[in-house]
């Protein structure tokens, strides 16, 4: 329910530590830290359990993190996969906006015929683990306010070179074999800027796709950092009709989250701007 | 043609040995495996009674680099007896020599090799998870992705271990009390999305439950701790062996030790970082989990991956 969950911009006081304090890499006054290991141990995967109290994604690499930090004011933004599932629909309706699998109703009707008794459905929750989230905001974090600004992609299309690159996964489930639910974290530092998105993916086959991107972007010379948030989605039939006819291989297509991305028409697209203190000027761009 | 001999039976053991070298058979051998296959794997019941002693592997989803370390640690065909509880196919990057190469063994040593059928082994799954794919890229087409498909049809439900130990894919279902009703499945065909066949090859144990219950995405059941007890004692026997979910350590045991689940795909999808395991069943009915770790060649091969790829996904927008 709404009520119980905070506002992607109140998402500031993480339940998650990170466990990486050496940058990745540092530039113009801004530190990169990057985690990439192992999905959760079982106790681990206990724990979190317990705290986020839905079933938790089959692969949760609930240890991979990527922080953004300012190194003289400690403005922060860190993307994990804890604070994302903390945000999904945790007490869905079963009757209500749930997605279910294609044939879920056939099954269900097939079902009543078998009399088997089982009438349950188990703890129903948004299983494929949609979630808003944005990202998880530091202490000393300014707030992120609208703007008609906007990510300047003429900048990023040029082949700067690329200082740092970290393509991360924070969850990945493969809905019981009905499609994928995966949100990752791409990063990349160049000389002047530097350009991240956190993307949810969401196939259901044969019912829907599901794109919630969060692009951060930081000019170094800029004492500000632009957001940007886009929810696509689309129903399967329609995106499965833009593969090209010329191949009966459109699971290539449909698993090539790029491909599908542009596909998807926007639905809600938002930016924001949060300025660096004064006095936190950061350094100069070597 | 390599693989064939005159008069166009097969030398497997050529096969074999072209497999163990990652090599591809030709489009003409892998029909006539297939064929061959379809032909021994009719003969097989829906429920397979075998002896111990076994070595029971779970998901191998096309990661062969790992099946050879498997083979490595638990001991290599003939000498050691093998049964896989399926899912041999998509995702990993070796679909095609997996099952290739787990079918000619079949064909070879019938009854020293056992392969049942997992949720993967089939047409609708397969086309979309990586296995059509991957025939594509290979072969240029999709007939030898068709030659597999026809023969997945075909494979068994179901193997028991010394009358003892109930072994398939997924897990139980509601309209399965006694093993016999099992033998009465009409199993060659597709696997279809309802009934007693969908659910040996799809369900899933939930610790926290007594019964079964349906799971939230909407199709398809859970079984609890009651059910499992259930189903043991009507059929006498004192554990459930299954595959199906991905383990961290390789493996895991429920239900105060009354099924295991056995995961045999090290490092799952090249990213995850897990561990697999084999279980080891003795002639006495111990049952001892082997863990490894991914094989030291995947490294290798995702080095030689990485300098064709790197470039294009860093500079996404």
């Amino acid at each position: 329910m709404a009520a119980t969950q905070q506002s992607p911009d109140q998402a500031r006081l993480s339940i998650y530590a990170p466990t990486v304090t050496t940058p990745s890499i540092t530039r113009a006054g801004w530190s990169i830290y990057c985690a990439k290991t192992a999905i959760l141990k079982s106790d681990e995967i206990d724990q979190t359990t317990e705290r986020i109290k839905i079933p938790l994604p089959e692969m949760i690499f609930g240890n991979n993190h990527v922080i953004v930090r300012h190194d003289a004011s400690g403005w922060e933004i860190g993307f994990n996969a804890v604070d994302a599932l903390d945000r999904v629909d945790k007490h869905g309706n079963p009757d209500g906006g749930l997605v279910k699998v294609s044939y879920s109703e056939a099954w269900l009707k097939d079902k009543a015929k078998s009399e088997d008794g089982v009438h349950e459905v188990v703890k129903p929750f948004d299983w494929t683990y949609t979630t808003d989230y944005r990202g998880t905001c530091g202490p000393k974090t300014t707030v992120f306010e609208k703007t008609d600004d906007r990510i300047p992609l003429h900048k990023l299309r040029r082949p700067d070179p690329i200082l740092f690159f970290e393509d991360i996964v924070l969850f990945e489930d493969e809905l019981g074999d009905n499609g994928i639910s995966m949100l990752s974290v791409k990063i990349r530092v160049m000389p002047d800027r530097l350009l991240l998105l956190c993307r949810f993916f969401l196939r259901v086959d044969d019912v829907v796709f599901r794109i919630r991107d969060s692009r951060v972007f930081i000019e170094f010379g800029d004492n500000e950092v632009l957001r940007e948030y886009v929810v696509k989605q689309d129903t399967y039939a329609n995106v499965k009709r833009k593969v090209p006819f010329t191949t009966r291989d459109f699971g290539l297509f449909l698993r090539d989250q790029n491909w599908v991305a542009e596909q998807l028409p926007t639905i809600e697209a938002v930016t924001e701007k949060a300025k660096l203190l004064p006095g936190h000027a950061s350094s100069d761009v070597r | 043609m390599p693989g064939l001999t005159n008069g166009g039976a097969i030398d497997l053991d050529s096969c074999i040995e072209r497999l163990y070298r990652r090599e591809l058979l030709a489009e003409t051998v892998v029909e006539a495996v297939c064929a061959k296959a379809k032909e021994l794997l009719i003969r097989e019941s829906n429920v397979i009674h075998i002896k111990a002693p076994v070595s029971v592997v779970g998901d191998i989803h096309g990661q062969f680099f790992d099946l050879i370390e498997l083979f490595r640690v638990g001991g290599f065909p003939p000498q050691t007896n093998y049964l896989f509880l399926g899912d041999y196919v998509d995702r990993g990057y070796f679909s095609i020599e997996t099952i290739s190469l787990l079918t000619c063994l079949k064909l070879r040593y019938p009854n020293r090799v056992f392969l049942v059928r997992g949720n993967h082994e089939s047409r609708g799954i397969s086309q979309n998870y990586g296995f059509y794919s991957e025939c594509k890229a290979k072969y240029g087409n999709s007939s030898v992705w068709n030659y597999f498909t026809d023969m997945f049809d075909y494979l068994t439900l179901s193997v028991v271990i010394d009358d003892r130990i109930f072994c398939i894919h997924g897990g139980l279902s509601p309209n399965v009390h006694s093993i016999d009703q099992i033998k009465v499945v009409d199993r060659f065909k597709e696997i279809p999305h309802e009934g007693p066949m969908a659910d040996l090859v799809w369900s899933d144990p939930d610790p926290d439950k007594e019964d079964f219950g349906i799971s939230t995405r909407g199709a398809g059941y859970t079984f609890g701790a009651e059910i499992v007890k259930k189903f043991l004692h009507v059929n006498n026997m004192v554990h459930i062996l299954r595959a199906h979910q991905l383990c961290d350590q390789g493996y895991q045991v429920l239900f105060d030790d009354r099924l295991s689940t056995v995961w045999s795909a090290p490092n799952y999808c090249y990213r995850c970082g897990n561990m697999a395991s084999v279980l080891e069943v003795s002639d006495t009915g111990e049952r001892t989990f082997n863990v490894f770790d991914a094989a030291p060649e995947n490294e290798e091969y995702r080095e030689q991956q990485a300098l064709q790829h790197n470039t294009m996904t860093e500079y996404f927008l």
